[in-house]
């Protein structure tokens, strides 16, 4: 059986990998780009963030081509962004579509998670099925990461850029096609063979910069992002440390640490989304980077309650911030714009001892 | 007090949680023996004072809230108290996060040194607010567990149906939205009085229910936006109820996101006002009449009525 996904990036190839472990298949989501944004935002309403607006886009286009089965993976930790757990609102959005069926994946847990893929799929889904399917997804999660990160940083690093690209799209190739955990171990071997023998720049990186946001945005690739990362080409080192895979992967054991760090700045009760992109600010503080880009989607509540928090460790480390909200009226010129304005700032702050 | 010394003045802002608790924390400190100092009604020069200090982007609620932390401040009181509502015990419905990041959000705009801050964190339980948010502030002021025990208010048990007035004649109107905004005058630009005016009763729940599920249909993990649903439900369903009006505060996510939902999903007539920063009263006297209008059996409009 065939079902349907928004994209969030690159991560619906391990949802279409959790859903082929049990026998389905899942459709590839349109591309981002302005018809999607234009969907989104004619079926949501004003006040929904950018990202949950993209979601929306893709939705309609696929249940236009006559998609019907959305399942969607939502994070598996404490995270308490509108987006998960939406399945019903979700229906109630598109209630004219006949058949429109939609079902997340994910919950507390493994027993959660179980619960969630046999009301999905019915009650003959075993342990075992599902311990595979994750073990796919996850597997799949982490292999994306790694060559999203590995190829950004190769980016800047490399003397040949376009060829990095190349060995991207060949990685995202094979990871959707591998059947099981032994093919992503080869597809990770490869890659890693793959990368190891590229020729490298000479000078280190001009600047370096750390990024924070919202893991939607920071997982979108197709425009924006596309962008951002544009800037790796001009010898600038981008790090980020959130995304898909720390929300997959996010427990009450794993936030302890970040909880305790973020303690000057984060009180009771934060996010996932919130937690991350302050612990991790805080961290592109204390391993002194040149600057900070915080990018969020218009509209993201967490991210929204978190700006005022990142502006004041950015004041308190005198770290130059940069906050980017992309809205409804996002235009690649505008976002380049403001990008070369950030990096010569930093630039002239780095060589020239200027202090903004 | 404790020790015989000068009882502190604790300030308490007239905003948001002020509002969602019904009063209780103004009332728990002043069965304590605190001199509470609660901050005067929302006004034009309280919310710039807030909207000159927030960004852009947060909700028009919040802009307020600093506002009112800021008179405090400026006021002399000793400490301010700002609790923080972290969700209900069940783990399943949450306030909206900048709601919960209130606390966080005072400290980084620097709006008084955070060591007048008082910020406990509270809790929803099935018969309303749950008691550790209110020992948590007792004991930031040094009182003692057994008085704050004997100073905890009264519970109040979850409210299914508003009390809705029988008297004949005229429309009846319920009045859906947060109860920071419902109650607060300024905020929801006069509209009770307003509807009033135009022969309307009103009916508003503002009683802090404790909403421990999210309403079918919905899967909604935002307390409010899920509360907002429910009550818009129950006046739907209830025949004394002509019409319903929707408060939704500008760029608040849960309610924005119910928005739609709610249109789709109510058979009664619902209008849906969007309050912002601008509190230009033109524009929603003329939409209010035309609601008004369209529930008539006979429009009135031809006589050029004006509120």
């Amino acid at each position: 059986m065939k079902h349907f996904t928004f994209s969030w990036g690159n991560n619906y190839i391990a949802v279409r990998g959790l859903l082929r472990t049990l026998g389905h298949d899942l459709a590839t989501p349109p591309r981002i780009g302005p018809a999607i944004a234009e969907r989104g935002i004619a079926c949501a309403h004003p006040f929904l963030c950018f990202s949950g607006k993209l979601v929306l886009g893709q939705i309609a286009a696929q249940l236009e081509d006559g998609e019907r089965r959305l399942a969607f993976m939502s994070s598996l930790g404490p995270e308490a962004c509108r987006c998960a757990d939406t399945s019903d609102y979700v229906r109630s959005l598109f209630a004219e579509y006949d058949g429109f069926s939609a079902h997340r994946f994910g919950g507390g847990g493994f027993d959660g998670a179980l619960e969630n893929l046999r009301s999905h799929f019915g009650p003959q889904i075993r342990r075992s099925q599902c311990f595979r399917a994750y073990a796919a997804f996850m597997g799949k999660v982490d292999l994306l990461y790694k060559v999203d990160k590995r190829c950004t940083r190769l980016r800047c690093l490399s003397t040949e850029p376009s060829r990095v690209r190349a060995i991207e799209r060949e990685a995202l190739d094979r990871i959707d096609r591998a059947p099981g955990p032994f093919a992503l171990w080869r597809v990770s071997r490869w890659f890693d063979r793959a990368t190891a023998r590229f020729p490298l720049r000479r000078e280190p990186p001009s600047l370096r910069i750390g990024i924070v946001g919202g893991e939607h945005i920071l997982s979108e690739l197709d425009s924006i992002m596309a962008v951002i990362k544009g800037m790796a080409e001009r010898g600038i080192l981008l790090d980020w440390r959130s995304g898909f895979r720390m929300l997959a992967r996010s427990s009450e054991r794993t936030l302890a640490p970040l909880k305790e760090k973020c303690r000057d700045y984060l009180h009771e009760a934060p996010s996932t989304s919130e937690l991350f992109s302050c612990a991790h600010a805080l961290d592109f503080v204390s391993e002194a980077y040149d600057g900070l880009l915080h990018i969020y989607a218009f509209g993201c509540m967490p991210q929204t309650a978190l700006k005022p928090v990142l502006q004041r460790i950015a004041a308190d480390a005198q770290m130059p911030l940069l906050s980017l909200a992309i809205g409804d009226r996002f235009a690649e010129e505008g976002l380049e714009g403001r990008l070369e304005a950030f990096i010569d700032l930093l630039d002239a702050r780095k060589n020239q001892g200027v202090n903004p | 007090m404790v020790g015989g010394a000068a009882p502190p003045r604790v300030g308490v802002p007239r905003s948001i949680l002020h509002y969602e608790f019904d009063g209780a924390i103004a009332r728990f400190l002043r069965a304590l023996g605190v001199e509470v100092v609660l901050s005067p009604p929302t006004n034009a020069e309280i919310f710039r004072t807030g909207k000159r200090l927030v960004i852009d982007e947060l909700c028009f609620p919040i802009k307020i809230f600093v506002g009112h932390v800021a008179h405090l401040a400026s006021q002399g009181v000793d400490r301010i108290a700002i609790p923080t509502i972290v969700g209900h015990v069940n783990d399943r419905v949450f306030p909206c996060h900048p709601r919960s990041r209130l606390p966080d959000i005072v400290r980084a705009l620097g709006v008084c040194d955070a060591d007048r801050l008082l910020t406990p964190a509270f809790r929803y339980d099935r018969e309303g607010l749950a008691k550790g948010g209110f020992l948590a502030l007792a004991q930031s002021l040094g009182i003692s567990e057994a008085a704050a025990e004997r100073a905890l208010p009264e519970r109040r048990p979850t409210r299914q149906t508003p009390n809705v007035p029988v008297a004949p004649g005229g429309l009846t109107i319920g009045v859906v939205g947060h109860p920071y905004v419902v109650e607060d005058r300024w905020a929801s630009n006069q509209l009770v009085g307003r509807l009033e005016r135009l022969d309307c009763r009103v009916v508003t729940d503002t009683a802090p229910t404790p909403i421990d599920y999210a309403p079918e249909g919905t899967g909604l993990h935002f307390a409010l936006a899920a509360r907002t649903v429910r009550m818009t439900r129950v006046f739907d369903r209830d025949d004394r109820i002509d019409g319903i009006v929707f408060l939704l505060p500008f760029n608040c996510g849960p309610d924005g996101d119910v928005a739609r939902h709610l249109a789709r999903t109510t058979s009664k007539p619902l209008l849906t006002l969007v309050l912002d920063e601008l509190q230009s009263s033109a524009g929603l006297v003329t939409r209010l009449e035309a609601f008004i209008d369209l529930l008539r059996p006979v429009p009135a409009a031809a006589g050029g009525r004006s509120t």
